[in-house]
C-alpha cells in the first residue's frame, strides 16, 4: 500500500486539517512550557522544534509514521551494509568511513573498516609530507598551493569544511594556500593560474569515477599549464604535481597519475557523502590530519546518536519527520538554511546538493511514480546577509516557508570584546528573526492599526539548531546530522536517497551536442537548440572575422 | 672590578672568560632552574675554539665562579648577555637589583632585545644605577679574539657618571682603539640591528644575482670581483653560497625583522630572510633538477655540515635542510664534518638513511654526488683521481664555490657550483 493511503499518514492529514487553523502565536500563548516539551538536547546540539506548528500530538503521529515505515529496520539495514542503494545494488557505507580503527564492519566478505584505515594512513603520509615542506615540485622547490579540482561532492564538501574551520589551520602550515577549481568552463582556473607558479602548484584531481568532463577538462588545462612552463617531460610531471582521489585507480593511472600518488575510495561511498574519506584531502591539508580525525569523530558520535537514540529524542529522525510534517501535511515546498555564522557561508551549498540531489525523485524504491510531495526546493545563505536580500519574501511574501536557523552559542572565546559584542549582535538577530517569523506582528506592541504594508502575518515555521561551538567534532556532528535526516525523509517516502539518475541524461546529450557545434549534423535538434547553435555559429565566424 | 654575568648562551661565556682573564672576579649566573651541567657537555661551550680551556683555566685561577647570584649584590658591575627572546629575564635581574640596597651600579646591557629596550630597563632600575648598551662583536668561531681585540666598540648611553665607568671597564680591550663610539643607547640598539641587517641583504642580493648567473650562463666569480673592485661595493660578504645560518646571526635577523614588520607591512628584509631559506636548499635542487627528480635510493656524499668553518655548531645550518630534503625523498647521506658529527647525531637520532665517515673519500664510495656545503680549509684540494673511481656518478655540486670548474670538468666530473 503506498504511504499516503496508510492509516499512520491519514491519521495525521486529519490531525493537520485540525491543527492548520492554529496560529504560532496562539500555541505559545496557551503553552507556557512549549520551549521545554519541544526542545531537546544531545552532546553539544540544541535542536529547538518549538516554533514548528506541531502539538503535543504531531511528534507522537509522526513517530507512529516513522515506525509503520520500519524506520529502525532500514537504520539497521542501512548501518549493516546491506543494498540500501538498489537501483546500482551497492551499500551506503559512509559511516565506515568514520568508523574509530579497530572496529570491524563486513562488506562483500571484506572489513571495510580496515581497508578505510589504511586509504587514511596513506592520505596522511602524503598530506604531512607536504606540509613538512618536503613534497616538491619540478625544480625541487616545495610545493605551497593545493588547487582542488572536483565537482559536485568532490568539491562542495571539502571547500564548506575548509572555509568553516579556517582557524584551525596550524600555524606550521599557514604557509600552504588551498584552492578549489570545479566550473567546467574554465573560469576559476583562468582566474587563479596566473597567481600561482607552476613549479609550487600542486593539482589533486578528485574524481570518483575518474571520467567526470568537468574535471577532466580542468585537469587537462592544469597539465597543459605546468608542461608549457616547465619545459620538462610529461612523467615528471604528472608524479610530482598531481594527486588522485578516486575509486577508478585503472583510470587515473591511464591519465598519469602514478599508483603511488592516488588515494582510493570505493563504489559504496556517494559523492555528496565522501567529504569522509580521501576526497576530504583538502580538509586535512588545511587543518592537519589530527583535526580532521576530530571531524570523524564527531561524525562517528552522530552515527551512534542516529543508530541507539529512541526514535523520540533522535535528532536525525526528529529533524527528518518535521520536514514530512511541513512538506507533506501542512504543503510547504520551500525550505531556507540560514546560518547565523559567516563561517558556516557555504553550508547552504553543500546541502543543496546533499538533499535535492538524494531526495528530488518522484518514483518510489518499487519503480512507481508517487503522488506525493518530496524534497522541497532548498536554498540559503548568512542569515544577517539574508536579510537585507530574500526575508522580504519569508516575512511578507505569498509562499509559505520553513526555516532551519543554525548558530554556535558562544564564539570569540578568548578574543577581544569587539568580536564577542559581534556574535551578541549575529544571535539577537537569529533569534529576532525566528521570533518575528513566528509570531508576526503580535510580538509588535506598536503595530496596531498599522498600514497594511507594514502588516507581519508570521506563522512561518522553523527549527533552530545550536552548537556550543563550531569545531571540527560539532561540524562534523553537524554533517551527519542532515545526511542522516535524508535518509529518515527518504524512508518515509520510501524512495532511494542514494543514486542520482536524473544528472546522467544531460551529459549523454551534451556529448552529442559538441559534434554539432564543431559544425556536424545534428540529429532532430528542436526549433530552438537548433536556433542557438546557429547563432552561435554565426558569432564566432563573425569574431575570426575581425581578428 | 667585581662583575655578574647573566646568560648562558655564547656571549655569556665569553664575556665571562675574558673580563676575568683581564684580572676582574667574574661570577656567572646560567639563570637554570635545572642542575649545572659540566662545562664539557655544554655544546656552544664546546663548539667555540679555544673557548672551554679559556674558561677552564679562569675558574681554576679562582676569577671565575660559576653560582646562582640571587639576591648577591656586592658585584657593582652587572653584565646581561641573554638571548633576544629572555627580555622578560633581564627584567627579573634589573627589578631584583633595584630592590636591593645598593647605589651606582654598571648594567652593561649586551642583548639584542629591541630598540628601547635598554631605556626601557633604566627606568625599572630607577636611580640604584645606569644601564649602557654595548652590543657584542661575536662571531661564532672566532668570539674570543672578537672580544678581546675588537675593531671598535659602541657605547650607547645617556649618561656622563656611567661612561667613566664604561670606560674603565673597557679599556683592557680598547686602548689600542682610536676612539670608542658614543651614542645613545637607543641608537646603539639600532646601530648593532642595522649592521646585521645590511650583511644579510648583501648576502641576499649576492645570492639572488648567482641564480640568474645561473640561468643567463654568467659566471658569477668573475661578476663577483668586479663588483669588488668598486669601492662603493668593497668585497666583503659578497661570496654567494648555500644559505646563511648560525645561532646569533640568525636570532638578530629575525628579531629586527620583526621590528621593521610592526612598522610596515613587509619588509626588504623579510624578503631576504625568506629567500635565504630556500637557498639553503639550493644544493638539493640542483641535484633533484639534474636527475629529473628521479633520486630515489640515490646516494649523496656530503662535505661539511656545520653552519660555518672553524665551528662544530649546526644552528640554523644550511646542511640540516639539505638532509632534510635528501632523506624525505628516500636518498642516502653520508656526512662527513671535521668537527659537527656529534651534534648531528644529536639531531638525527636512529636515522637509517643517515650514515657518518671519518675520512672525506670515504664518503664518496659508491655515491651519486658530492655536495660540499661548509668550505672547511681540508676539502678545497681533494684527490682527485681517487674521486672519480670511487664515485658511481662523478657529480659534484659546489655549495661555496672552492673548486675550479674548468680543472674539474677537464677531469672528467660533472660541476655544478652557485652561480657559474
Amino acid at each position: 500500500m503506498a504511504v499516503e493511503k496508510t492509516s499512520a499518514w491519514l491519521e495525521l492529514q486529519q490531525h493537520a486539517e485540525r491543527l492548520g487553523e492554529r496560529h504560532l502565536k496562539d500555541m505559545f500563548q496557551a503553552d507556557a512550557k512549549r520551549f521545554e516539551r519541544f526542545s531537546f538536547s544531545f552532546d553539544k546540539y540544541l535542536l529547538d522544534l518549538s516554533k514548528q506548528r506541531i502539538d503535543g500530538n504531531t511528534l507522537e503521529k509522526l513517530i507512529d509514521l516513522a515506525q509503520q515505515q520500519q524506520l529502525k529496520p532500514w537504520i539497521e539495514r542501512l548501518f549493516s551494509a546491506d543494498k540500501v542503494n538498489d537501483s546500482e545494488q551497492r551499500a551506503a557505507l559512509h559511516m565506515a568511513l568514520r568508523q574509530p580503527e579497530g572496529r570491524v564492519l563486513r562488506h562483500e566478505g571484506e572489513d571495510v573498516v580496515e581497508g578505510v584505515q589504511r586509504s587514511l594512513m596513506k592520505m596522511q603520509q602524503l598530506v604531512e609530507r607536504i606540509q613538512r615542506a618536503q613534497w616538491r615540485g619540478y625544480d625541487g622547490r616545495p610545493i605551497s598551493n593545493i588547487v582542488n579540482i572536483g565537482v559536485g561532492g568532490s568539491s562542495l564538501g571539502p571547500l564548506m569544511v575548509c572555509d568553516a574551520l579556517e582557524q584551525y589551520c596550524p600555524a606550521e602550515v599557514r604557509h600552504l594556500n588551498v584552492h578549489f577549481v570545479s566550473s567546467m568552463d574554465g573560469s576559476e582556473l583562468e582566474k587563479l593560474l596566473p597567481n600561482l607558479d607552476p613549479a609550487t602548484t600542486l593539482f589533486i584531481v578528485a574524481s570518483k569515477t575518474f571520467s567526470t568532463v568537468d574535471t577532466l577538462a580542468n585537469a587537462n588545462t592544469a597539465r597543459e599549464w605546468l608542461l608549457a612552463a616547465s619545459k620538462q617531460p610529461i612523467e615528471l610531471i604528472n608524479q610530482q604535481h598531481f594527486i588522485a582521489a578516486t575509486a577508478s585507480p585503472a583510470a587515473a593511472k591511464a591519465w598519469g597519475v602514478p599508483e603511488r600518488h592516488q588515494l582510493l575510495l570505493w563504489d559504496w561511498v556517494g559523492g555528496r557523502y565522501s567529504l569522509w574519506s580521501v576526497i576530504g584531502m583538502p580538509i586535512a591539508l588545511k587543518i592537519g590530519m589530527a583535526q580532521f580525525r576530530k571531524l570523524l569523530d564527531g561524525a562517528h558520535k552522530m552515527d551512534e546518536h542516529f543508530r541507539e537514540a529512541p526514535l523520540e529524542n533522535n535528532f536525525p529522525v526528529l529533524l527528518g519527520l518535521m520536514g514530512v510534517w511541513n512538506i507533506n501535511f501542512l504543503d510547504i515546498h520551500a525550505h531556507a538554511i540560514l546560518p547565523y555564522d559567516g563561517r558556516l557561508a557555504q553550508f547552504p551549498a553543500y546541502l543543496e546538493q546533499l538533499e535535492m540531489e538524494s531526495n528530488g525523485k518522484s518514483v518510489n524504491r518499487a519503480g512507481q511514480r508517487i503522488d506525493y510531495r518530496t524534497c522541497p526546493v532548498l536554498w540559503g545563505q548568512v542569515g544577517s546577509n539574508a536579510q537585507h536580500a530574500f526575508y522580504q519574501l519569508l516575512h511578507q511574501g505569498s509562499e509559505p516557508v520553513m526555516c532551519d536557523f543554525i548558530t554556535p552559542a558562544v564564539r570569540y572565546d578568548g578574543d577581544g570584546a569587539e568580536l564577542q559584542e559581534q556574535h551578541q549582535l549575529s544571535l539577537a538577530n537569529c533569534f529576532a528573526q525566528s521570533r518575528l517569523l513566528a509570531l508576526g506582528d503580535s510580538m509588535l506592541s506598536d503595530n496596531e492599526g498599522a498600514s497594511s504594508y507594514k502588516h507581519y502575518d508570521g506563522n512561518q515555521p522553523s527549527t533552530t539548531l545550536m552548537l556550543e561551538t563550531l569545531c571540527p567534532e560539532t561540524l562534523g556532528g553537524l554533517i551527519a546530522l542532515y545526511e542522516h535526516k535524508v535518509f529518515v525523509q527518504s524512508v518515509i517516502w520510501e524512495i532511494n536517497p542514494f543514486d542520482q539518475w536524473g544528472v546522467e541524461q544531460g551529459k549523454k546529450v551534451a556529448t552529442s551536442l559538441l559534434t554539432t557545434l564543431a559544425g556536424g549534423a545534428g540529429d532532430n535538434l528542436d526549433a530552438s537548440t537548433e536556433g542557438l547553435v546557429r547563432y552561435i555559429q554565426e558569432q564566432t565566424r563573425g569574431v575570426n572575422h575581425e581578428d | 672590578m667585581k662583575i655578574n654575568v647573566y646568560g648562558s648562551g655564547l656571549s655569556a661565556w665569553v664575556a665571562a672568560a675574558c673580563l676575568a682573564k683581564v684580572g676582574n672576579d667574574v661570577v656567572i649566573d646560567e639563570l637554570s632552574d635545572g642542575p649545572m651541567l659540566s662545562l664539557e657537555t655544554i655544546s656552544i661551550i664546546d663548539d667555540e675554539p679555544g673557548l672551554l680551556g679559556q674558561i677552564q683555566q679562569q675558574i681554576a685561577d679562582g676569577r671565575l665562579v660559576r653560582q646562582s647570584s640571587d639576591g648577591e649584590v656586592a658585584a657593582t658591575v652587572h653584565w646581561l648577555a641573554l638571548q633576544p627572546s629572555e627580555q622578560h629575564i633581564a627584567e627579573r635581574v634589573i627589578d631584583g637589583l633595584s630592590q636591593a640596597k645598593a647605589v651606582a651600579l654598571l648594567v652593561i646591557n649586551q642583548c639584542n632585545f629591541a630598540v628601547g629596550a635598554s631605556e626601557k630597563l633604566q627606568s625599572r632600575l630607577a636611580n640604584v644605577g645606569d644601564v649602557v648598551y654595548v652590543p657584542d662583536n661575536l662571531q661564532d668561531g672566532a668570539a674570543l679574539q672578537g672580544f678581546m681585540r675588537p675593531n671598535r666598540i659602541i657605547l650607547g648611553t645617556d649618561s656622563r657618571r656611567a661612561l667613566v665607568k664604561t670606560k674603565a671597564l673597557f679599556r683592557p680591550f680598547s686602548h689600542e682603539l682610536d676612539a670608542l663610539q658614543l651614542m645613545s643607547s637607543r641608537e646603539a640598539e639600532f646601530t648593532k640591528f642595522a649592521i646585521t641587517g645590511m650583511l644579510a641583504i648583501r648576502l641576499g642580493y649576492i645570492n639572488e644575482l648567482a641564480n640568474l648567473a645561473d640561468q643567463l650562463d654568467v659566471d658569477i666569480g668573475v661578476v663577483q670581483d668586479g663588483m669588488g673592485a668598486d669601492p662603493r661595493v668593497g668585497h666583503h660578504y659578497l661570496s654567494p653560497g648555500c644559505g646563511f645560518g648560525g645561532q646569533n646571526f640568525s636570532a638578530y635577523l629575525s628579531t629586527f625583522s620583526g621590528i621593521l614588520q610592526q612598522q610596515r607591512d613587509a619588509s626588504l628584509l623579510t624578503a631576504v630572510i625568506d629567500e635565504n631559506e630556500l637557498q639553503k636548499e639550493l644544493l638539493f635542487r640542483k641535484f633533484w633538477q639534474h636527475n629529473q627528480g628521479d633520486v630515489k635510493d640515490k646516494v649523496v656524499a656530503i662535505w661539511g655540515a656545520s653552519f660555518k668553518p672553524g665551528t662544530a655548531s649546526i644552528d640554523n645550518a644550511p646542511s640540516l635542510r639539505i638532509i632534510d630534503a635528501l632523506v624525505s625523498q628516500g636518498v642516502q647521506v653520508r656526512i662527513h664534518d671535521p668537527e659537527a658529527t656529534a651534534n648531528l647525531q644529536q639531531h638525527y637520532p636512529a636515522e637509517p638513511l643517515i650514515s657518518y665517515v671519518d675520512a672525506p673519500l670515504a664518503a664518496l664510495d659508491g655515491a651519486d654526488a658530492l655536495f660540499l656545503v661548509t668550505e672547511w680549509p681540508l676539502y678545497w684540494s681533494p684527490d682527485y683521481v681517487a674521486m672519480l673511481n670511487l664515485m658511481r656518478t662523478p657529480l659534484v655540486i659546489d655549495g661555496r664555490n672552492v673548486f675550479d670548474k674548468d680543472m674539474l670538468q677537464q677531469s672528467g666530473f660533472i660541476y655544478l657550483g652557485v652561480g657559474r
